[in-house]
């Protein structure tokens, strides 16, 4: 029981940052339709953005991730201009190349900034732990957890009880007609990147404490977010949280009661069976909307 | 589309007039760039021929490659005498697999076969007594012609432009056939081509699983060309690079498909002079070719040809 | 060769500087470089320079096997390093044959060695010989009865684990769980917990750098309480900065080599220097590639810059006292028959040598 109860806290953590990372990855997708292939590069770099300020610029706690989110932003900004707006009205394919082809450019200019030493952000949490019958839980794992609920939520909110949040949603569905509802159509897909950007940054800064980050941790993430978007659905905000605790759930699990060799197969048979069964995923856009 | 073939036999007559002055690794270089060349000529029949986005076409070069491996180290074989099992079983693998999977379009298929790249990935480096696991299966042999052994780069090179040329002619031929038109037809706008009687499904798994047959040749040339086979030659990055020379070769075309693949495999190695940095000016380059060139290097040719002819360029599968 | 009798020698070297492989690329990138300062400080190679031209060997076979290709066509080498990692050395070996010069490699991998080509020397210990080591230390210091074994889903864990177990079982032990992850996993309660509840007594684990530190930290959070046995790389600096004195309490490892300026002579004088030059600490394989270094210039002063003659000097090396090992090549181009059992200091991270094991 002790030995279930770790096993879903660690799988519920790890699940929170692929839920964190597909979420940026879906608010992407439905405002613009750009397959991101470089959100983990994304979050990558929100890691070593703490590295940036809380490590090298040695900045306070607070100040440090109030940084970090800012130059996440600055990034998103970048992006929309840079490589967003160039690309935006080629072919489906060619965003796809397009974001793998500024990921390799993001990761090398990291490892040429950073090295290739793993780091290790401490958290604000170190080394505390919770006991929950017999599991031993940091206090780091509940923290993301929270934290991930806790964004979620304001998402939500800022999605749908804010003027902005609606607007954005309105060209999310329709660009032309929110164009002629007097929309500032570019002001608003530049403020998706930006927070997709935040969103993946956040994550970053979470993980970097619960794990070691390196400069070549990206595709790994991107993978599972990906596999996390497809089994809760393309474009659905819930589905890419239910997708992310799957597949962090179904990683761990996998692993103690299936096979550690095989475990990642789950995630994207899952994802297969999906996409041949319910490609729509558990809370997707219905798949004849788009593609 | 027409010109194509003159451009293609140009393209391969110069890798042939290379080939008696070029180093031995521009050579190798070249090897390379033909075995892509093979595997993304391939590619153009799913993708610029029936419109459908595949980025699990390594896995089907990996099946191939495999194959061969297997049965030459452990069951004897002649290479040449695997690689029609190899050839033959991976497209009847990629029809089998295309039936189901080819009912999603866009960017959904695009992640499916993804997942397909990385599932086949996890079983290549964990089915330890068959593929090896992660060291791979080393001491593969070699092919040879009339007791000519295709041991250097040269003759390997005349080899293996042989089979593209012969794989290319093909290529065209299908692609002025019914059937190609018919995958074309499909491509544009599938209701239409339903309603003219055309099988849909059957159609697209023919282009799927012809893709996979052109990937498989493509593997086997790999295998026999670096004697040595282990996962991370076959990984879901390997589909995108696929993808990518189609894409900057343009107009999905098979002498876009070549120029493509070999300015791909070129390009990384020449800029290697930019010291640590280049791999990221690499993906600069890419991204600058995407946004310039969005017709491709193939476009950029038509366009000091003559001046654009409305409506010429067939913009891939833009389905999204 | 011989118009340039005067000119510099130029080897060629094939080092991951890019991708995920260079964590460990960078350590023999420095060393080539402070070897090649070294040698030439010293008056060089019978008067001639020693220039090392080095190449990316990238992340995968293909990038590792054209750098390969292009120092051979570009410098004419009469030698070169290979990277430390099995499926490139092994991509590359056809390539080497067919160059015909004696290249150094450090990929454990024995099938690297199974390939008979005679070109090829290891200058690290191969994973059998490390799994052999690994064994013998827990059956015989530490008594385990009941081993578990953890590793990484890459040539180098598969390798390796599957020669402990072999090794183990000859022994007469039952290897009670035998556990794998992938290369870029994060989270490994899973298989902690198994090797935990089938009740091993001692836990091996083949890890890389960064995973082997995650795994220890992992480790002592969940409260694992059995002595953990890891491979080489958990106890690089790479990794041991990842860690807290508490995560290595119980740890030890079996390595390459200890270097450890308290080793004093001139393994301190190397780690001191590698520290002052590059701000970081040496490493094994690191350390390996210098004593190559050291040992290739050695050859080319007995015997010159002819490939075939040098190959044969170096099959011919008998005990050749480097600053990690003694080398002998074996029949089979394997240079290293010895390893260290490390252990840090109670409370610190400091690391002490426990044993030495000489195996063969």
């Amino acid at each position: 029981m002790a030995d279930l109860i770790q096993l879903v806290t660690n799988g519920l953590a790890l699940g929170s940052v692929y839920a964190l990372a597909a979420i940026g990855f879906v608010i992407v997708y439905s405002a613009t339709g750009v397959v991101n292939f470089a959100a983990g590069q994304f979050v990558m770099l929100g890691t070593f953005a703490g590295v940036t300020t809380l490590v090298t610029l040695g900045l306070p706690m607070p100040v440090g991730y109030a940084g970090a989110v800012a130059l996440m932003a600055l990034f998103g900004l970048l992006f929309y201009a840079a490589v967003y707006l160039p690309l935006s009205r080629s072919p489906v394919v060619t965003i796809i190349i397009g974001t793998v082809a500024i990921g390799i450019t993001l990761q090398n200019a990291a490892l040429l900034t950073f090295g290739s030493w793993p780091v290790r952000l401490t958290s604000p949490v170190e080394d505390m732990i919770v006991e929950v019958a017999g599991a031993v839980i940091p206090l780091h794992a509940i923290a993301v957890v929270v934290a991930t609920a806790v964004l979620i939520g304001l998402l939500w909110l800022l999605l749908n009880k804010t003027a902005l949040g609606i607007a954005m949603r309105a060209v999310a569905q329709d660009v032309r007609a929110a164009k002629l509802m007097g929309l500032r159509v570019n002001v608003l897909l530049a403020f998706t990147w930006v927070l997709a950007a935040v969103l993946a940054g956040i994550a970053g800064l979470m993980l970097g404490p619960m794990w070691f980050a390196d400069v070549n941790m990206g595709d790994p993430i991107a993978l599972k977010a990906f596999a996390a978007t497809i089994i809760g659905g393309f474009g659905s905000l819930p589905g890419a949280i239910a997708g992310g605790l799957f597949v962090g759930l179904a990683e761990v699990l996998g692993a103690s009661y299936i096979s550690s060799a095989y475990k990642d197969l789950i995630a994207f048979g899952a994802m297969i069976l999906f996409l041949l069964v319910r490609p729509q995923g558990v809370f997707g856009e219905r798949i004849q909307d788009r593609g | 589309m027409r010109s194509s073939l003159p451009l293609v036999a140009v393209l391969l007559l110069a890798g042939f007039v290379l080939s008696f002055t070029a180093s031995e690794y521009t050579l190798r270089l070249l090897n390379m760039a033909v075995i892509a060349s093979v595997a993304v000529v391939g590619l153009n029949f799913a993708f610029g021929y029936a419109g459908l986005i595949s980025l699990g076409h390594a896995a089907f070069v990996g099946l191939g490659a495999y194959t061969l491996a297997i049965l030459t180290t452990q069951a004897g074989w002649s290479p040449w005498l695997a690689a029609i099992p190899a050839i033959l079983g991976t497209g009847l693998v990629a029809a089998a697999l295309g039936y189901p999977l080819l009912r999603l379009k866009g960017h959904y298929l695009a992640l499916a076969t993804l997942g397909l790249n990385v599932s086949f990935s996890i079983v290549a480096a964990n089915w330890i007594e068959v593929t090896g696991g992660t060291n791979g299966i080393a001491r593969i042999p070699g092919l040879s012609i009339l007791g000519h052994d295709l041991k250097d780069e040269r003759s390997f090179l005349w080899f293996g432009l042989a089979v593209l040329a012969v794989l290319s002619v093909l290529a065209l031929a299908i692609h002025g056939s019914r059937i190609g038109r018919a995958m074309m037809a499909v491509r544009d706008d599938e209701t239409a081509a339903a309603m003219t009687g055309i099988n849909v499904t059957g159609v697209s798994v023919s282009a799927f699983a012809l893709s996979a047959i052109y990937a498989a040749v493509a593997g086997c040339l790999f295998a026999t060309h670096v004697h040595f086979v282990s996962p991370d030659d076959f990984s879901y990055a390997h589909s995108i690079t696929h993808l990518a020379m189609l894409i900057v070769g343009g107009e999905a075309t098979v002498a876009g498909a070549i120029i493509g693949a070999t300015l791909l495999t070129f390009l990384p190695e020449w800029f290697r002079i930019f010291g640590d940095g280049y791999l990221a000016f690499f993906g600069l380059m890419m991204l600058a070719i995407l946004v310039f060139l969005p017709t491709g290097i193939m476009g950029l040719l038509r366009r000091w040809r003559r001046a654009p002819r409305p409506g010429t360029a067939p913009h891939g599968a833009a389905r999204s | 060769m011989s118009s340039a009798a005067d000119g510099p020698i130029t080897v060629g070297a094939t080092v991951p500087t890019t991708g995920p492989l260079s964590l460990t690329g960078k350590q023999y990138f420095n060393t080539l470089t402070m070897a090649e300062e070294d040698i030439n400080k010293a008056g060089g190679i019978n008067g001639r320079q020693l220039k090392i031209v080095i190449e990316d060997a990238g992340a995968s076979n293909s990038t590792a096997v054209s750098a390969f290709v292009k120092l051979v066509q570009e410098t004419k080498p009469p030698f070169a390093f290979l990277t430390s990692y099995s499926t490139q050395n092994l991509a590359v070996a056809p390539e080497v044959a067919k160059a015909g010069i004696p290249v150094m490699y450090s990929g454990g991998a024995d099938a690297v060695a199974e390939n008979g080509n005679s070109w090829m020397f290891r200058i690290r210990p191969a994973d059998s010989l490390a799994g052999r080591a690994m064994a013998q230390f827990a059956t015989g210091t530490l008594k385990a009865t009941k081993p578990g074994i953890l590793y990484i889903q890459n040539d180098f864990g598969q390798g390796g684990a599957a020669v402990a177990q072999k090794q183990l079982e000859e022994a007469g032990l039952k290897v009670v769980a035998s556990e794998a992850y992938g290369q870029n996993d994060k989270d490994f309660s899973a298989q902690l917990l198994r090797l935990r509840s089938s009740g091993a007594d001692v836990v091996f684990i083949f890890c890389y750098p960064a995973d082997g530190a995650l795994v220890l930290r992992q480790a002592k959070a969940l409260g694992l309480k059995m002595p953990i046995v890891a491979s080489s790389a958990a106890f690089v600096p790479a990794a041991l900065q990842l860690l807290s004195a508490a995560d290595l309490d119980n740890v030890w490892g079996v390595v390459d080599a200890f270097v450890d300026p308290s080793v004093g002579g001139r393994m301190k004088d190397f780690a001191e220097r590698y520290k002052a030059k590059f701000g970081t600490d040496a490493d094994p394989y690191g350390l390996a590639y210098y004593d190559g270094a050291m040992l290739m210039a050695e050859g080319m002063r007995k015997v010159g810059t002819d490939p075939k003659a040098l190959r044969d000097w170096l099959a011919a090396v008998k005990e050749w006292p480097g600053i990690g090992h003694a080398y002998t090549f074996d029949a089979k181009g394997n240079g290293v028959h010895d390893l260290a059992v490390v252990k840090a200091k109670r409370g610190t991270k400091a690391l002490e040598l426990v044993q030495s094991l000489k195996l063969d």
